[in-house]
């Protein structure tokens, strides 16, 4: 089942915002203010390969704040407001969606919700390491091998909820 | 910042992870446990930096002198030294990760989120970008 964009538009607060505070923004270029965000010096000319990364690890950093939103709207009682907002720096520090992701609907077992969070968010911190390897900027490099530590700790913490 | 500089860091901070965990397991029985798989985690990390560097032919730094056994005294103060070892040994390894490509990146990758976990193990919450400021 897939939730409509109109119905995570409202639930889904934070991926609507980060939606919505960015959905004008160019893909391109946003390196140096990725950077920023986090405190390091970017560097001066931001290579098109980055570029690229930065836009893929968006869409999907979107698509896991989407589902952590659909699994902390579906299971109230697990409490997942702090990890909605660690997911929502990430999205915003590499800039966002230009929508709001369509998201399968989470599990209604409880232990079922929360083994796929966990899951996503072991893939997601894989995914951030091998990232930060391919990266060209040492800048980029770092805050994605930061994302990918800080994934690995929500894993860790959800799979602590169950 | 060098590579090696970067590494030296990290091992200076696993030189002195290898000296906190015994001390934290010789006073506190209720973390006892907890402190004897940290020490075995850093130890083997401390051994592959030093293998690492004499195999660059760079002359490892050396554990210091002493360390600050004050910090030690109580069980809450000795949980937050633990936290506090490995916040800074994910910083240490996320400078490395920028100064570094390849292989090296990919250790000090592995290294940074083997620090945050184990500042979760110590009781921390999780956050968003571990090792950054």
């Amino acid at each position: 089942m897939v939730i409509s964009r109109r119905a995570l538009l409202g639930t889904g607060a934070a991926t609507a915002a980060v939606a919505a505070g960015l959905g004008g923004a160019a893909l391109g270029h946003r390196l140096d203010d990725l950077a920023r965000t986090v405190g390091i010096e970017p560097h001066p000319e931001p290579d098109p390969a980055d570029d690229r990364l930065i836009k893929r690890v968006a869409a999907d950093q979107n698509a896991l704040l989407a589902r952590i939103e659909a699994t902390a709207v579906r299971h109230r009682g697990l409490r997942l407001d702090r990890f909605v907002t660690i997911s929502t720096a990430h999205a915003k520090a590499v800039g966002g969606a230009t929508s709001v992701p369509d998201v399968a609907r989470a599990p209604a077992d409880r232990a079922t919700a929360v083994r796929a969070l966990v899951n996503a968010y072991a893939k997601a911190s894989t995914d951030r390491a091998a990232d930060a390897e391919s990266a060209v900027s040492p800048a980029l490099a770092r805050v994605l091998a930061s994302m990918s530590a800080g994934l690995a700790q929500c894993a860790r913490a959800v799979g602590d909820l169950r | 910042m060098s590579s090696t500089e970067a590494l030296q860091g990290w091992l200076a901070l696993e030189h002195e992870a290898v000296w906190l965990y015994p001390v934290i397991g010789a006073r506190f029985d209720g973390v006892a446990e907890r402190a004897r798989a940290s020490y075995g985690r850093h130890r083997d990390v401390r051994d592959r930096l030093l293998a690492r560097l004499h195999d660059m032919e760079v002359e490892p730094v050396a554990t210091a002198l002493s360390y600050d056994v004050n910090r030690l005294r109580t069980r809450s103060r000795a949980i937050t030294a633990a936290r506090q070892i490995e916040r800074d040994i994910a910083a240490a390894c996320l400078t490395l990760v920028g100064e570094a490509s390849g292989e090296l990146r990919t250790y000090a990758t592995a290294g940074l989120r083997r620090a945050a976990l184990a500042e979760i193990t110590w009781g921390a919450q999780p956050k968003a970008f571990p090792g950054l400021p």
